[in-house]
């Protein structure tokens, strides 16, 4: 355990260097240069925003990750619910299954209005945009996990006298959690993107909301405390399904995780 | 006993086994010889049930095979563990797929596991298991469910030559103590001449047995077996009635 906390230690200790190296050099350069702060705050200043103006950050940030970590989990279980769909059902597999791809060409962001028009400024359709961007690879990730498994492994099933139900259950779910996960990761941060957009479009709350308050204010400090408050609580959410991975997918080799991702 | 009856198989208008009929009694080991892609393996496949026959009939104990039966265990080329399993748990996992108590059966695991003298890998996951390892474990799940027939398909062939002389001498001692009637697909002319009571060689396109030799060894047998004379003549017997296929 000792070791492999050192050996984290390590692998994080170029990156902080570099990031700690590139925020002093901005720093640097925004008073050497005479940078105005409505163009380019340095470092310090979004810190200070940050701490100065916590509680309205805090207030805007929750309702945009409630409506994230929402939105997600909708699509991870709706996503895996049509996965199973598409893995049992032909009718789901050959026919709804392209329209479902092809449909994918639409940018998501464009329909962000349209959804205004049909449920109103306010969580519903922030929820929604959010599920219809994250739903997606959420899906194909899932049933994809559902049906490669094995051919060796399901003949091995099958001459056991396993049934479908069986093989369901104790072959194909836990050989489809590591493409699970992979569809995970890349869901979370469409769902952020998703609420944040439709916070951009219309909504009274949110850190969408807040950012795009602050750019009409000309108040850029306060819309990178927003910007890097939001990064801090994208990288949170994703460090979470990383750590549930690792104990979830406990079977494959640490250099292996991820592998599964794509899509 | 299990009876092999003027068994065909055709894949569309191609006949991949021909008219092939045998017997095996209960408790015989028994190996079918044959080149790479002559259809033994599909003949395995059709005693566990998975494949169909087109012709003839297949039974066991008078009962026609028609789908995968409890008194069969199978053992694959590859070990095919569950990767997420530990060897413990992909041992029981026939016994959950038949809906059996796992409680009941973990003492007679463990047995097999260490009778396979691996018993010490029990609760590790595959991946941190040899090749030869993992075989093994594939063989006591193979047995894990007290079957009678044990189908092996070319089992050690992913194996390397070393590793592989070892198992066969661990296969018989397993055999020795449970004593299975077994069917043994290889296309290794020693290992079939090392682990038999009978071999059956076949020929190719379309699959048909042209011979059949009785390998009269004492056993238990040991490796150092290989080098006697007596062992050497099955071998070219046995390696003459491939050619002799090979010619016609």
């Amino acid at each position: 355990m000792q070791a492999k906390l050192r050996s984290i230690l390590v692998d994080l200790a170029w990156p902080v260097l570099i990031t700690i190296a590139m925020l002093a050099s901005w720093e640097i350069a925004v008073r050497v240069l005479g940078i105005r702060s409505i163009i380019l705050p340095p470092p310090s200043e979004v810190f200070e925003a940050i701490i100065a103006r916590r509680e309205l950050l805090l207030t805007h940030l929750w309702p945009s990750l409630y409506l994230t970590v929402l939105g997600f989990a909708l699509s991870v279980v709706g996503g895996v619910l049509v996965a199973i769909l598409i893995t049992y059902s032909t009718i789901v597999r050959k026919g709804f299954y392209p329209v479902i791809v092809v449909s994918q060409v639409i940018p998501k962001i464009s329909i962000a209005p349209l959804f205004i028009v049909w449920f109103g400024t306010g969580t519903m359709s922030s929820l929604l945009l959010a599920v219809l961007i994250a739903f997606f690879p959420m899906t194909i990730n899932a049933a994809m996990g559902f049906q490669t498994i094995d051919e060796d492994i399901h003949r091995m099933a099958r001459t056991f006298m396993g049934s479908r139900w069986q093989i369901f259950w104790k072959i194909r779910m836990p050989n489809a959690l590591p493409y699970i996960f992979g569809g995970m990761k890349i869901s979370i941060t469409l769902a952020i993107i998703g609420v944040i957009v439709s916070e951009f479009v219309a909504s009274q709350e949110g850190i969408g909301y807040l950012i795009k308050l602050a750019g009409g204010l000309l108040d850029t400090p306060l819309m990178m405390a927003a910007i890097t408050m939001l990064s801090i609580s994208g990288l949170a959410l994703y460090g979470l399904i990383v750590i549930a991975e690792e104990h979830a997918v406990y079977w494959q080799a640490p250099s292996d995780i991820g592998a599964g991702g794509g899509g | 006993m299990l009876r092999i009856n003027s068994v065909r198989k055709l894949y569309k208008d191609l006949e991949v086994i021909r008219n092939v009929s045998f017997d095996v009694s209960d408790g015989e080991f028994l190996s079918l010889l044959g080149p790479s892609g002559c259809g033994k393996s599909t003949l395995l496949m059709m005693v566990t049930g998975l494949i169909e026959v087109s012709g003839g009939q297949i039974s066991i104990n008078g009962e026609a095979v028609s789908g995968p039966r409890r008194e069969v265990g199978v053992v694959f080329q590859q070990p095919v563990l569950l990767p997420w399993r530990t060897v413990l748990d992909n041992v029981l996992f026939p016994i959950e797929l038949l809906n059996l108590s796992r409680a009941q059966y973990k003492d007679r695991a463990m047995e097999l596991l260490s009778m396979a003298k691996i018993d010490d890998f029990a609760h590790h996951l595959p991946r941190q298991l040899s090749g030869g390892m993992r075989q093994r474990a594939s063989i006591c799940r193979a047995l894990i469910h007290d079957p009678s027939i044990l189908l092996m398909d070319e089992p050690f062939s992913a194996l390397d030559a070393i590793t592989r002389d070892e198992m066969g001498v661990e296969l018989l001692r397993i055999w020795q103590a449970n004593r299975k009637t077994v069917i043994f697909v290889t296309h290794s002319i020693r290992e079939a001449a090392f682990l038999s009571d009978r071999v059956l060689v076949m020929g190719r396109r379309p699959a048909t047995i042209v011979d059949e030799v009785a390998i009269d060894l004492p056993r238990p047998r040991q490796i150092a077996m290989m080098e006697d004379e007596g062992f050497n003549r099955y071998v070219r017997r046995l390696r003459k009635a491939i050619e002799a296929s090979h010619a016609s």
